[in-house]
C-alpha cells in the first residue's frame, strides 16, 4: 500500500499520531483509575460444576472455604492467585465485596484452628485457566480474555 | 506428660497417608521459597516459625528481658490436615514454644481432632469435633499460636493471658458447631465440653499448689459476621475449671479454681483500617482450705490498625486489666499480704509496626508503656514487681 516515496494516507497518519501519544494516555488512564487499574474479572468453574448462578453470600462461603460442596453434593476445589496479585485484589473487591487481607484472615482462621483448609494457590492466570479446565468441581476467576468454552462462567449476584 | 500424647492417634491417619503417597520434591535452588510438596489436593501441610527480641526495664516478661534484653520467645509450628471427604477432616498442630519461665519449652499438640459435619448446604453447616479441640474464645484465641494472625507480637494480655495459654487454647473433649448463612450475615455457634489442659507452669505458684490437674470445663461462643467479616460481633462464655492440691500437706480435700468469663467482641474492617475492641468480665471462684473466695475481674482493650500499603501497617492499642473490680488500685491486695498493689491492675499503651516483606516473611516491632504488673508472672520477677515499666519488642516470622 505504501510503496517507496508514497505519502501515508490520512487515517494512517492519525494512527501514528495516536501511537506517539499512547504513553500520555497510559499515564492519564492510571491517574483516572487510581492505583489499581481495572482489568475486569469473571468467576469461572470447571464444566462439571452444576451451579451457574451463586448468591454473593454463597460465593463468599465457597471462596472463604466454609462451603465445601456444590448443590449436588460434589466437593468444591478453590483456586486463587497470590495475595498481592492485582487480579486477586480486583476479584476480592468487585465480586466478593471484601479485601484480600480479609480472605487471608478467613483462611488462616480455618487452617490454624484445624477447622478447615486453605484454597489452592496458583502462580499465574494461565495456570489458573489450565487447572480449572482439568479439575472437576473447581472454581476460580480469570480476566475475560482468558475465558473460553472449555469452562463455565459463574454469575455472582 | 501423657496428656500431650493422648490424642496423637487422631493424626496418625494423614501421616500414614503421606508416607505412602507423598513424594517430597524440594526445589533446592530455592528451598525456603516454596516447598513443592507433591501432596494430594486434600492433604495440606502448613507451618510457621517466629523469633522475638524483647527488651524491658523494671520488670521481666517472657524471660530475663531487663538490661540486655532476651531472645527467649520462640514459636515453631507444624500444621497438617487431611479432608478425605467434604464432610470429614482430621487436623493437628504441633507447636514448640519458648517464652521464658512462663512456658516449659517443649513440643506439644495444641490441637488434634476429627471433624465430621452432619449437614452442609449453602445456608447451613452442623457438625462435631472430637479430640483435643480449640476453645472458641473471643477474636484471637483460636489461632493464637500463629504469629501472622495476631494483631501485634503480643496479644492484648488483659484478655489473652499468655501465662496460661495452654489452658486457654484447647482442651480434650468434644465440640459441637453450627453455622447459618443469610443475606444479612453469617451466624457461627460453637460449644466445647472438655477436660482443661491446666499444664502451664504458672498455675502452681499462682494457686499456691503442689499439683494441678485438668477438670471438666465448657466454652461457648456465638459470632455474627457481616459482609465477609467487615463487621464481626461475638459473645463468649465459659467455665474453665482447674483442680489442685494446696501446698499445705495436711489438707487432703481437693481444691478448685473456677474461671467463668463473659466476653464481648467487636471488629470493623475497612480497606485501610480496622477498629477492634473486646470487653470481658471475669468471675472467679477459688474453693480451697475449707473456704470459698469469689471475685470478679474486668478487662478491655481498644485497638486501631491502619494499613499504609498492603505490606505495611501500624497499630495503636490501649489495654486495661483489673484483677478484682472491687480493688482497682490494689489497696486490698496489698493489705491482705498476698501481693503488692500494682499486681491488681495493668494499663498498657502499645504502638507498633508490621511489615510483610513477602507473603511468607513478616517483620514486627512494638513499644509498650505499662502502668501496673497485673498480668506479669511472679516467677520471673522474684525481686518484686514494679508499677511502671516499658517494653520494646521486635520479631521476625516465617510461614508456609
Amino acid at each position: 500500500m505504501s510503496g517507496p516515496g508514497s505519502v501515508a494516507i490520512p487515517h494512517e497518519r492519525r494512527l501514528i499520531a495516536l501511537r506517539s501519544l499512547s504513553p500520555l494516555f497510559f499515564v492519564l488512564a492510571l491517574l483516572i483509575c487510581g492505583p489499581t487499574p481495572a482489568f475486569g474479572v469473571e468467576v469461572v468453574a470447571n464444566r462439571s460444576v452444576p451451579d451457574v448462578v451463586l448468591k454473593r453470600s454463597t460465593a463468599w462461603a465457597v471462596f472463604s472455604m466454609r462451603l465445601r460442596t456444590w448443590s449436588d453434593g460434589s466437593p468444591t476445589t478453590v483456586f486463587v492467585l497470590g495475595d498481592g496479585n492485582p487480579i486477586h485484589s480486583e476479584f476480592s473487591k468487585t465480586i466478593l465485596d471484601t479485601f484480600p487481607y480479609q480472605l487471608r484472615r478467613a483462611w488462616d482462621r480455618l487452617v490454624f484452628s484445624g477447622t478447615g483448609q486453605a484454597p489452592l494457590e496458583v502462580g499465574s492466570i494461565t495456570e489458573m485457566r489450565d487447572r480449572i479446565r482439568s479439575t472437576p468441581g473447581s472454581i476460580g476467576y480469570l480476566p475475560p480474555a482468558l475465558v473460553d468454552k472449555d469452562m463455565r462462567t459463574v454469575k455472582v449476584e | 506428660m501423657n496428656m500431650h500424647y493422648r490424642w496423637s492417634w487422631v493424626m496418625a491417619f494423614p501421616l500414614l497417608f503421606m508416607t505412602v503417597d507423598g513424594r517430597a520434591e524440594i526445589d533446592w535452588s530455592n528451598p525456603l521459597g516454596k516447598l513443592d510438596l507433591k501432596l494430594p489436593d486434600n492433604v495440606q501441610i502448613h507451618g510457621f516459625a517466629s523469633q522475638a527480641y524483647i527488651l524491658t526495664n523494671n520488670n521481666n516478661f517472657f524471660g530475663y528481658s531487663k538490661n540486655m534484653g532476651s531472645l527467649d520467645f520462640t514459636e515453631i509450628g507444624l500444621n497438617g490436615s487431611w479432608r478425605p471427604r467434604p464432610n470429614l477432616q482430621t487436623s493437628m498442630q504441633v507447636v514448640y514454644r519458648r517464652a521464658g519461665l512462663t512456658d516449659d519449652s517443649y513440643a506439644r499438640i495444641d490441637f488434634g481432632f476429627l471433624d465430621y459435619s452432619f449437614l452442609s448446604d449453602a445456608e447451613h453447616l452442623v457438625g462435631v469435633r472430637l479430640g483435643r479441640v480449640v476453645n472458641p474464645y473471643g477474636l484471637y484465641n483460636d489461632t493464637r499460636d500463629m504469629p501472622f494472625t495476631r494483631p501485634s507480637i503480643f496479644l492484648p494480655q488483659s484478655i489473652y493471658f499468655d501465662i496460661n495459654r495452654n489452658t486457654a487454647l484447647s482442651g480434650d473433649g468434644i465440640q459441637l458447631y453450627g453455622e447459618h448463612r443469610t443475606d444479612y450475615g453469617d451466624f457461627l455457634l460453637q460449644f466445647n465440653g472438655m477436660e482443661s489442659r491446666a499444664n502451664d507452669p504458672a498455675w502452681k505458684p499462682v494457686l499456691f499448689a503442689r499439683s494441678v490437674e485438668g477438670q471438666l470445663s465448657w466454652v461457648g461462643r456465638l459470632m455474627y459476621e457481616w459482609q465477609g467479616g467487615r463487621v464481626r460481633l461475638g459473645v463468649t462464655s465459659a467455665d474453665l475449671n482447674v483442680g489442685f492440691q494446696p501446698r499445705q500437706v495436711d489438707y487432703k480435700a481437693k481444691s478448685n479454681l473456677s474461671f467463668a468469663p463473659v466476653l464481648f467482641s467487636f471488629q470493623y474492617n475497612a480497606e485501610d483500617w480496622s477498629l477492634t475492641s473486646e470487653y470481658a468480665i471475669r468471675y472467679s471462684e477459688v474453693d480451697s482450705l475449707g473456704q470459698k473466695v469469689n471475685f470478679a475481674g474486668e478487662s478491655y482493650y481498644v485497638q486501631g490498625t491502619y494499613r499504609f500499603t498492603t505490606e505495611l501497617e501500624a497499630f495503636l492499642r490501649y489495654d486495661v486489666y483489673y484483677g478484682d473490680r472491687n480493688d482497682r488500685n490494689g489497696k486490698k491486695l496489698q493489705a491482705s499480704g498476698l501481693g503488692s498493689a500494682q499486681e491488681a491492675f495493668a494499663k498498657d499503651i502499645a504502638v507498633g509496626l508490621r511489615w510483610d516483606l513477602t507473603q511468607s516473611i513478616m517483620l514486627r516491632t512494638e513499644y509498650h508503656y505499662v502502668d501496673g504488673a497485673g498480668w506479669l508472672y511472679v516467677g520471673e520477677n522474684k525481686d518484686g514487681l514494679s508499677k511502671y515499666w516499658n517494653m520494646f519488642a521486635a520479631s521476625i516470622s516465617f510461614r508456609f
